[in-house]
């Protein structure tokens, strides 16, 4: 396999992460051009790197860039990304998706993506802190305060759901 | 949160919410995990904790599933180049190339469907078969369309295309997929051939889209779970037309042909 159909092989996976992370689609499939863009032109990482990972990163940084340019996803604000996204219909294991969806987005940033690196992507908790440049212990006790928070946000759902939508009424 | 007694102490709920995190994750040695499992057996909230955190996990991937079809029509070799410009784009250098097919395949990323790959791919090897490009001949059109029907799961049929010169010459089942796929080959006088495969598909309509590769052009749309694929060799604008017909007399929607 060359480098450029190794680098192919991870792309569905590079879109996923980045519209979860963002919330928005249009934004995530630039970044994803962006990283693959850089991929290609910097040097390939050696044979036995993580190629995931170092994709993963490369991304990272572009999105942490674009980030301080944008402004931070507001949580009740109706022009927020991920407000236009479709929402998903339906429950697992008794979690509303619309619901977890809107939990998700309520997250610090910090806490989105190793969350989403490790219970989306199934990254181990090493490639995940190569990917965040923190250290693995960090990645577990960031990890677990995100699955905390989810769990707080859900369990508080009716009432912010009651907010949200007071929020798109009087817009 | 629910929880009826707040925890004696923070550090403590800390700690288990990482070790919970950590079981769910597969990253405990082997101690630590039987002690974490012997501990869930005696903890109802702890075990509840750790149902919430495993269906958080399934909801993330239920809402984000992966795509599956797309990378399999990209990941190519440098030779093979051409069938990863699957859009039409033509006379690229060879070093902006990756970049833009990668571009095409992102704007409809997620549901860049794999059976118009397939449908290319059917043409190249049976359409240039000169002794048995077909399975079951045309004698007989019904039986050919009720048997791919029955094998395929879906009513496929083959429309006329008589008015552009092209005979129907057979059909054959073929493997797709997720299924069986149908092809139907059709012959004009001079030998020209094109095919039209057709298998169900999941997913919603899909405008009609078009794939270039090696020479080859496959026009392609869904329509009611099923998916249609037209390729031919030639003027890409007279397969086109002929594309539009044929979901035209399959009952598809012809007008999401126009601009």
């Amino acid at each position: 396999m060359s480098y450029e159909s190794d680098l192919l092989v991870w792309l569905p996976h590079l879109t996923r992460y980045a519209r979860a992370l963002t919330g928005d689609w249009a934004w995530a499939d630039d970044l994803v051009q962006d990283t693959v863009e850089r991929a290609l032109n910097k040097h390939p990482p050696r044979p036995d790197d993580n190629l995931r990972a170092w994709l993963l990163t490369l991304l990272r940084h572009r999105f942490i860039d674009q980030l301080r340019a944008r402004r931070e996803i507001a949580v009740d604000d109706a022009c927020a990304p991920w407000q236009t996204m479709p929402a998903p219909a339906g429950e697992i294991s008794g979690l509303v998706l619309r619901d977890v969806q809107r939990a998700l987005y309520r997250l610090p940033v910090e806490q989105r993506e190793v969350l989403l690196l490790v219970a989306l992507e199934g990254l181990r908790y090493q490639e995940a802190a190569q990917v965040l440049a923190v250290p693995v212990g960090t990645v577990m006790s960031r990890l677990a305060r995100a699955r905390e928070h989810m769990r707080a946000l859900l369990s508080e759902e009716p009432a912010a759901r009651g907010a949200a939508l007071r929020v798109i009424r009087k817009a | 949160m629910n929880d009826p007694h707040k925890p004696s102490n923070e550090p403590d709920a800390d700690a288990s919410a990482r070790l919970l995190s950590a079981l769910l994750d597969g990253e405990l040695s082997g101690p630590e995990r039987r002690e974490v499992l012997a501990r869930l057996q005696s903890d109802h909230e702890e075990t509840e904790r750790l149902a919430h955190y495993r269906a958080q996990r399934a909801a993330l991937q239920a809402m984000f599933p992966l795509s599956g079809a797309a990378p399999a029509m990209f990941v190519q070799r440098r030779p093979s180049w051409r069938r990863a410009v699957a859009f039409g784009v033509g006379g690229i250098a060879a070093g902006l190339l990756l970049g833009i097919a990668l571009h095409a395949g992102l704007a409809g990323f997620a549901r860049e469907p794999a059976f118009a790959e397939r449908a290319d791919v059917a043409y190249a090897v049976y359409a240039a078969d000169r002794q048995h490009p077909v399975e079951m001949d045309a004698a007989q059109p019904e039986r050919l369309a009720s048997w791919l029907s029955s094998r395929v799961g879906r009513p496929v049929r083959a429309p006329s295309l008589a008015e552009y010169g092209y005979t129907l010459i057979g059909g054959r089942l073929l493997p797709g997929e997720s299924g069986p796929a149908a092809q139907f080959m059709y012959q004009r006088a001079g030998g020209e051939r094109v095919t039209l495969y057709e298998t169900a598909v999941a997913g919603r309509n899909l405008t009609p889209r078009a794939l270039l590769a090696d020479g080859r052009h496959t026009f392609y749309w869904t329509d009611r779970g099923i998916g249609y694929a037209l390729s031919g060799r030639g003027d890409a604008a007279r397969l086109r037309e002929l594309a539009m017909e044929a979901c035209g007399a399959l009952g598809g929607p012809t007008d999401a042909w126009k601009g």
